[in-house]
């Protein structure tokens, strides 16, 4: 155990910096050579930054990425079932736990992203705001969800940051078992009853378009891939990642008897329901695949929503922040008593 | 011997299940804090005895089911609130109190070694072997929960305190974890839970007594009155009926169904 640090760092991207010419060059000219760069190297400000920044808010989807599933732990429906749901839940706070130390040597201190993290100063992935009203959403996450982190992931771990690019590596060998024990999931709510195949149905409506948007803004729209791209902290762009995804997924949503539609949601994250009582959405006509470029299409989902939840009103942005900020707080005392001061409650921010 | 008289089969699955409906529900409340746990290392810690727990109450499922019939997922999902064996002391909520999650997990590892102990000895040779298996088991988690309630004996007043006010809280319900069993006696005579040497009750506390001696805290634990009725017995505590409403949920939607 880490005795926690309570001083503030304050790392921020300064793109004023004047850097030694000749390390920087010297720093692309290794990245670029695919080297790796280690924790004691130098390192351009902004690079330190940018990587800092991109390992915490992959930390916190950890942390955060844990409740939604978290929640039906106490619900699942067989002993094999339990097991599996805890030790999935468990790894997600492991992956956590090795990010934030990845962060905490790049110069941020684990207490201080955790108390961030529920002060709502720094954010973590989109998806986690959406809702997991049924069993079946726990089994369209651990397929759609890890499965977009799979995908995600697989281009971070081509980087050029040693200790991220080995977390990722080893991240990735366990998501690969979320995915195997979703798919297995989806499988069995497919060739169950009716009542299962429609929750099974009405869970992927809800989870196919944040899947969608799990990659992040169209290019056109998005700031980062940039320097991100020259410094292969990214090295995917996001319509790539995306089109990937599509490629993979859809194809196998059908296989399994499943329908994509385009759907309009309401507030709470839900498909709306139209006033005669159908829901409001549409079978998404161009999921078809297209011989001549080797993909397949599809509707792109509602990006006004994406930037909406994203700037904090989703459906369950309170929700999933309240929560992480009860752990926080509850855990004080216990923190106290064995680490000594660490563990400031947030409200000391 | 691998098998058993009929006349011995109830009395010993009523044995089996006060064990196994224990840990299930010890468990299942453990795996709540699965995710928001005080720590991260403690948090993944917690949730590995939680599965441990739930993964021994399967097994202990499974040899019932041998013995009496239905399956594994029935008995764990399935049965009425009253048909249920556990002892109160794993059903109460903790209330997301560290405190309270670690004085429960006490009280409940160190009776789990005792009586997995005797179990190890138990002429039934399924059950031994197995047994032998999760007292290996719960000997590590006795070693964690011991070094957290020294942790937080030593660790400033408020978390003795606290700790101190979790152990007195649920020690009434600890002790009835000893309540016997229906056919309790015909069990340990037939040598399928052979008696120990020692007490179990005297050995069970004189273990905690160590370890709340070292971490200045005290202890306040009386044998049950013989004629006390509780969990052994289907009498269920307050918090037991939405526990269960909360993890049969999915299950009762379709027992039938493979999930
Ligand atoms: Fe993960
Ligand atoms: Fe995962």
């Amino acid at each position: 155990m880490s005795a926690g640090v309570t001083t503030a760092v304050e790392l921020k991207m300064d793109w004023e910096i004047q850097e030694d010419p000749q390390r920087t060059a010297d720093f692309q000219a290794r990245i670029d050579a695919k080297g790796l760069i280690e924790v004691d190297d130098w390192m351009p400000h902004n690079y330190r930054v940018g990587m800092l920044r991109m390992c915490e808010h992959h930390a916190n989807s950890e942390i955060v990425g844990a409740l939604p599933e978290g929640e039906w732990i106490t619900r699942a429906p067989s002993l094999l079932r339990k097991l599996a749901l805890i030790a999935k839940v468990q790894d997600e706070v492991g992956h956590g736990q090795m990010l934030y130390h990845v962060c905490q040597d790049l110069g941020k201190p684990r207490d201080q992203m955790l108390r961030d993290l529920c002060t709502g100063k720094t954010k973590y992935h989109n998806v986690f705001n959406y809702p997991a009203p049924t069993w079946a959403d726990v089994a369209m996450i651990q397929w759609l969800v890890d499965g977009a982190a799979i995908l995600n992931q697989k281009s971070l771990a081509e980087g050029s940051y040693g200790p991220y690019v080995r977390t990722m590596k080893r991240i990735n060998m366990e998501e690969a078992f979320h995915f195997k024990s979703g798919e297995d999931m989806v499988l069995t709510l497919m060739s169950g009853t009716p009542r299962q195949k429609k929750m099974a149905q009405e869970a992927f409506d809800r989870w196919w378009a944040p899947c969608l948007m799990f990659f992040g803004p169209p290019d056109s729209d998005s700031t980062k891939t940039g320097p991100f791209m020259t410094w292969r902290i990214k090295t995917k762009t996001n319509d790539t990642l995306r089109q990937t995804y599509v490629d993979r997924f859809a194809p196998a949503a059908k296989a399994l008897g499943l329908i994509i539609h385009v759907a309009h949601k309401d507030k709470d994250g839900m498909v709306a329901i139209k006033p005669d009582g159908n829901p409001d959405m549409v079978v998404d006509e161009q999921i078809q695949f297209d011989e001549e470029s080797g993909h397949w299409g599809f509707t792109q989902p509602d990006w006004d929503e994406f930037f909406r939840v994203i700037k904090g009103n989703g459906p369950c942005n309170k929700q999933r922040v309240a929560l992480r900020r009860f752990s926080h707080e509850q855990g004080h005392w216990v923190r106290q008593a064995v680490m000594g001061s660490a563990g400031l409650p947030p409200s000391a921010n | 011997m691998d098998m058993i008289t009929d006349d011995l089969k109830t009395p010993f699955s009523q044995l089996l299940l006060s064990i196994a409906d224990d840990k299930l529900i010890q468990g299942h409340r453990a795996s709540d804090w699965t995710g928001v746990a005080p720590i991260l290392e403690e948090d993944i810690a917690f949730s590995a005895i939680a599965q441990e727990e739930i993964a021994h109450a399967a097994e202990l499922y499974r040899l019932v089911a041998d013995l009496t019939g239905g399956n594994a997922d029935a008995l764990a999902f399935g049965r009425a609130a009253e048909e249920y064996r556990c002892a109160s002391i794993v059903e109460l909520v903790d209330e997301f109190d560290w405190a309270t999650a670690i004085a429960r997990h006490f009280f409940c590892d160190h009776l789990d070694g005792l009586r997995f102990g005797r179990l190890a000895n138990s002429c039934f040779t399924p059950v031994a072997g197995l047994a032998a298996r999760i007292q290996a088991e719960e000997s590590v988690h006795i070693e964690h929960v011991d070094t957290w309630v020294q942790h937080l004996g030593h660790g400033g007043d408020d978390a003795r305190g606290r700790m101190q006010q979790a152990l007195d809280a649920l020690a009434p319900h600890a002790s009835m974890m000893f309540e016997a069993t229906q056919g309790g006696e015909l069990v340990e005579s037939a040598g399928l839970f052979p008696k120990a040497d020692a007490d179990m009750f005297d050995q069970w506390l004189t273990g905690l007594k160590k370890i709340t001696g070292q971490a200045g805290l005290t202890l306040n634990v009386t044998r049950p009155a013989p004629d006390a009725v509780g969990g052994r017995r289907g009498q269920r505590s307050g918090d037991f009926a939405e526990l269960l409403d909360e993890m049969s949920e999915v299950y009762r939607q379709e027992p039938e169904a493979a999930w």
